[in-house]
């Protein structure tokens, strides 16, 4: 059994479809009131496991628990809100009637529906066009509308699947003072998003998914501190520099295209060898033109572990095995 | 429960909104107008050649009267499959169509039970159609009744059997709209409901070369697709003596009017199909991935 106070908890969850698996044996632990990122490269089953984790498919083999309970419990879906990636509504559907319809799909009384329907549209930017159908919304004002149903029956645990897809910049800043006000209330969420500066602004924990699996999951802080990319640029960068450069970190990548300038990208274990790096470019006569360490961000962690972990090998155990492991 | 007509009442709405209703409304006011002016010209031409022939009056439920009655018993007809084929196309994405467009996802993420959902559908289109077969029904006999004076013999019995055949119709497009695709879905109720009309064919030719493979065949279809032996069943109702004797005479050779009432197996066979395509229906869909 899976133990703990957790909003989700994944043991070796599994969704094979001919044969195929899609997820594959994912554990994956998000805390209550956590805002949680779920990265990964396209097809790493990122939407399924989300679709899991709300009922939406029936896993075929491993663990979920989703506040305590099993997401086929309607009790336990009382109190998620989901925004789908595509974000397709009853178009023939006014903005209040489509709240006014989840609303009371999720249990709330017409008294709370009619103080809280015009609230939640206030919240997304959507104040006073609730009268209006959705056939006539723009796709932002759709996945806005969206993320009104998806916090309108005071959730405990939200899914935010690609939320920010069709806002432009303003929105998106809007969608992460919602996300950030969801978090000061204590709720969970589950925030599913390719846009990884988004994620790095909000979310205090990440778990990165390829081919169905958790490679890393941790604190920003926990897996930021893995690395310090750092830009070098010199006039000249001689085999013998760069030899001397990759004792003091690893070179991931060098540009000589430019003539007369020649650079290199560095990942260094401690902010302290900084230092041994202008002295190994005057060591070997080089020029500096800039020394520049970057601040760790996800991109540079995206990039190194899902380059740089090889394709695990296909499912190889025949198919009657796999279907329901 | 409180879930599944919550979703009816979603797919009443939605009729209204889509226009659906209105759209049929005008058109069956149209094809209405059409055939009681028909019937109102036949009846103006019978009185007619009543008076040139030196009578007195027709008798409403007598040979003389024998092609309003046809008029009557067509026009319910016609009433059985525009029902069908109404109740086929308004329901035939009832959960696919919701599938395909991705709008299911985001409401079965809600506290619903999938079955409730396709309970609720299922209960909120077969509203929708019976009242419309209903009205129109109605209509039709209320219309031939005020320009001919002529009442079929149990016009009541008669509707609830067609009434019955919308509700299986309807029944078995949700299952399928549970299982195929939208398209896939309206080809398959077609053909499942020409297999039953076929069935009523063939039983005809049966009954009258006397070949009882034959009729073994049509029995296979009726059981298989009963609408069309609920229609004959209705037709039955519909039907004055005089029409009833020259069935007889011609040994059952017309394959739209039944010969005998409705053996009441059949009514009840197909009531519990109807409710064993929901139930299979509900289960079906709580299986699926979405």
């Amino acid at each position: 059994m899976l133990e703990g106070v957790a909003a989700i908890e994944t043991r070796e969850l599994r969704k094979v479809y001919r044969s195929r698996a899609v997820v594959d044996g994912l554990t994956l632990t998000v805390g209550e009131g956590e805002v949680f990122g779920f990265l990964g490269p396209n097809g790493a089953g990122k939407s399924t496991t989300v679709k899991m984790l709300l009922g939406l498919v029936h896993p075929s083999g491993g663990e979920v628990r989703v506040l305590g309970g099993s997401p086929a419990d309607p009790a336990v879906r009382a109190r998620l809100g989901f925004l789908p990636e595509q974000f397709r509504f009853q178009t023939w559907m006014t903005g209040e009637e489509f709240l006014r319809f989840h609303g009371r799909l999720a249990g709330l009384s017409a008294a709370e529906l009619r103080v809280r329907a015009p609230q939640v549209l206030g919240t997304v930017g959507l104040g006073g066009r609730g009268g209006e159908a959705l056939s006539g919304y723009s796709k932002g004002m759709l996945q806005r509308v969206g993320l009104a149903g998806a916090i309108l029956a005071r959730p405990r645990l939200v899914f935010l699947d690609e939320p920010t897809s069709a806002l432009d910049p303003i929105g998106r800043v809007e969608v992460r003072e919602i996300i950030e006000r969801l978090r000061g209330e204590g709720v969970t969420v589950f925030l599913n998003s390719h846009l990884l500066s988004e994620v790095e602004q909000v979310c205090d924990r990440v778990a990165f998914v390829k081919s169905g699996r958790v490679l890393r999951q941790g604190s920003m802080r926990e897996l930021m501190g893995g690395v310090l990319p750092v830009d070098l640029r010199v006039d000249h960068l001689s085999p013998a520099l760069l030899a001397a450069l990759a004792q003091v970190g690893e070179v991931r990548h060098t540009d000589l295209n430019t003539p007369g300038r020649a650079g290199a990208e560095l990942w260094l274990e401690r902010e302290d060898s900084l230092p041994a790096l202008a002295d190994a470019v005057h060591a070997h006569g080089a020029r500096l033109y800039a020394l520049t360490p970057r601040r760790p961000d996800l991109e540079t962690l995206f990039l190194e572990l899902i380059e740089g972990s090889p394709e695990p090998a296909p499912v190889g155990e025949p198919v009657r095995g796999a279907a329901r492991a | 429960m409180h879930n599944a007509l919550l979703i009816a009442e979603l797919s009443l709405r939605e009729a209204v909104r889509k226009r659906l209703v209105v759209v049929l409304l005008l058109l069956t006011a149209a094809f209405l107008g059409f055939y009681l002016y028909g019937v109102f010209r036949l009846e103006g031409t019978l009185d007619q050649r009543a008076r040139e022939a030196g009578l007195d009056g027709r008798s409403v439920n007598g040979a003389a009267n024998l092609s309003v009655m046809y008029a009557a018993m067509f026009g319910m007809y016609l009433v059985y499959f525009l029902g069908v084929l109404m109740a086929v196309l308004s329901t035939v994405g009832a959960v696919s169509g919701d599938v395909e467009s991705g709008v299911m996802q985001s409401v079965i993420a809600r506290p619903i039970s999938r079955a409730q959902l396709v309970l609720g559908r299922w209960l909120g289109f077969t509203a929708v159609n019976v009242v419309y077969v209903a009205l129109v029904g109605a209509a039709l006999l209320g219309g031939i009744f005020l320009i001919t004076g002529f009442v079929p013999p149990a016009p009541l019995p008669a509707l609830a059997l067609i009434l019955l055949a919308i509700t299986l119709v309807t029944a078995l497009t949700v299952l399928g709209s549970t299982l195929f695709t939208t398209l896939a879905n309206g080809i398959g109720v077609f053909v499942l409901y020409g297999a039953g009309f076929a069935g009523g064919i063939l039983g005809s030719i049966g009954t009258f070369a006397a070949s009882p493979t034959l009729t073994t065949l049509g029995k296979v279809a009726n059981t298989l697709m009963p609408t069309n032996a609920l229609w004959l069943g209705a037709s039955y109702h519909l039907q004055p003596d005089v029409l009833r004797q020259m069935g007889e005479m011609t040994r059952g050779a017309n394959p739209f009017f039944g010969g005998a009432p409705l053996a009441s197996g059949m009514i009840v066979w197909a009531a519990v199909y109807a409710l064993l395509a929901v139930l299979v229906a509900m289960w079906q869909f709580s299986r699926r991935d979405l």
